[in-house]
């Protein structure tokens, strides 16, 4: 990993977040990723085209996200009444059951944190699309990076599932419009979080630092 | 083998930038505890997280004591023609193997039980191994840690269940459910373990190696 000297680069070198182990990083080729020697923790990815990718894929995220908010996500039929559940129910079911805690969780989770994920990512990569770099960037996308495990919408997704083959025992459940926005939705978030490449924001940052 | 402190380096948690250690002057600047900056990105940084294991022993706790009420209390309470049910998260489980529903099962089993039980017992052992300063295999304790940080927020899945049921499962006198004071508990639990996984410093495994070998 080092040259020939033993020698370290140290501008090129990277600490591993999880060993703290300095090393050089190799010449990266589309699609390699570089684990640490000593631990093997992801130290780097490295995609073509990345920051493209990534845009295109939270545009589309964005779009998917407002389609999945407007229309039921399923429906419950019993007794000739149905009953309609759309993303944001469950946060006011909770509100309304008189548990606020569960019901700030349930808003935070899977309505503020993956919509500003998305509308945050779009305006930082557009940004560093236009190199145009305002001094909100750095702190925006290190708000973005440590808020990602917090957005759960997948996890939302799986329990939508459980939910409604649960209910298909007792009574019957319709897929609503919005459900193959969602579905549609994770699979871009997936994709998104895959190539977006954290170092296609920081590296411009460094450039422009003397 | 150097790591960034023995160079006197500190990497960016978020940037991955290096930056120079500042040399403190003992007497003077040892009791403020100065902030310090990346000067790509401007966040805070520190060699190591600071007192990353009395964060990580004070979350794993209060977890521990939330986890009595979030197994004993209800998490939600199915009201059907006017018969109330409280379900605890194991009788839930049962009743799904019960109605056959055995994969379902299989899954708010492992989200709801093994995840939180593995990961708080996880967490644990990683942290007495760094008291005992133990040399033992220390990459496969960092993978271990890696694994229990990814997999932790997975264990929501139970309180999104009953999210959804409660919203949708309103039919006035008919049929009800209302969410009951175990599923905050568990909650809270789920809170407490993904920030107590994200305070541990995996890199204070590897200082104990370090440190015995420079004696």
């Amino acid at each position: 990993m080092r040259d020939d000297n033993g020698v370290l680069d140290y501008r090129s070198a990277r600490a591993c977040h999880e060993c703290d182990l300095l090393q050089q990083i190799p010449e990266l080729k589309h699609g390699d990723a570089a684990h640490c020697i000593r631990c093997g923790a992801t130290l780097k990815r490295f995609h073509k085209n990345s920051l493209d990718t990534s845009l295109a894929f939270a545009i589309t995220g964005l779009i998917l996200f407002l389609v999945a908010n407007l229309f039921p996500l399923v429906s419950l039929e019993a007794l000739g009444v149905s009953q309609h559940g759309n993303l944001i129910s469950a946060t006011w079911a909770l509100f309304d059951a008189r548990m606020p805690f569960l019901g700030v969780l349930m808003l935070f989770t899977t309505i503020l944190f993956p919509l500003f994920s998305l509308l945050g990512t779009i305006y930082v990569l557009t940004s560093i699309r236009m190199s145009h770099l305002p001094p909100i960037i750095a702190p925006l996308f290190r708000f973005l990076r440590s808020t990602e495990a917090w957005g759960m919408l997948e996890i939302f997704l799986l329990a939508l599932i459980v939910a409604s083959v649960k209910l298909m025992d007792i009574t019957d459940v319709h897929i609503g419009i919005s459900l193959y926005a969602f579905v549609l939705l994770i699979v871009t978030l997936t994709i998104l979080s895959l190539t977006l490449n954290p170092d296609d924001v920081w590296d411009p940052l460094k450039k422009k630092e003397p | 083998m150097t790591t960034a402190r023995e160079a006197g380096l500190i990497s960016c948690h978020f940037c991955h930038n290096l930056n120079r250690m500042p040399v403190i002057e003992e007497t003077v600047e040892h009791d403020k505890e100065q902030e310090m900056l990346c000067y790509v990105c401007n966040s805070v940084i520190h060699s190591r997280i600071p007192s990353s294991l009395n964060k990580t022993w004070a979350l794993v706790i209060a977890a521990l004591i939330l986890y009595i009420p979030a197994n004993t209390q209800a998490i939600m309470t199915v009201q059907l023609w006017g018969d109330g049910r409280p379900d605890t998260i194991m009788s839930g489980v049962l009743s799904l193997l019960h109605g056959g529903m055995w994969p379902l099962a299989l899954l708010i089993f492992l989200a709801s039980v093994f995840v939180p039980v593995a990961k708080l017992a996880t967490l644990i052992y990683l942290l007495l191994s760094i008291k005992f300063r133990s040399h033992w295999r220390p990459k496969e304790r960092t993978q271990l840690y890696r694994i229990t940080e990814f997999i932790g927020r997975w264990s929501m899945i139970d309180i999104f269940v009953i999210g959804i049921l409660v919203a949708l499962v309103q039919f006035g006198n008919t049929a009800t459910v209302t969410p009951g004071i175990g599923a905050l508990s568990f909650a809270a639990v789920v809170i407490c373990t993904m920030v107590a996984a994200h305070s541990f410093d995996p890199r204070l495994m590897w200082d104990a190696i370090e440190e015995s070998a420079h004696e």
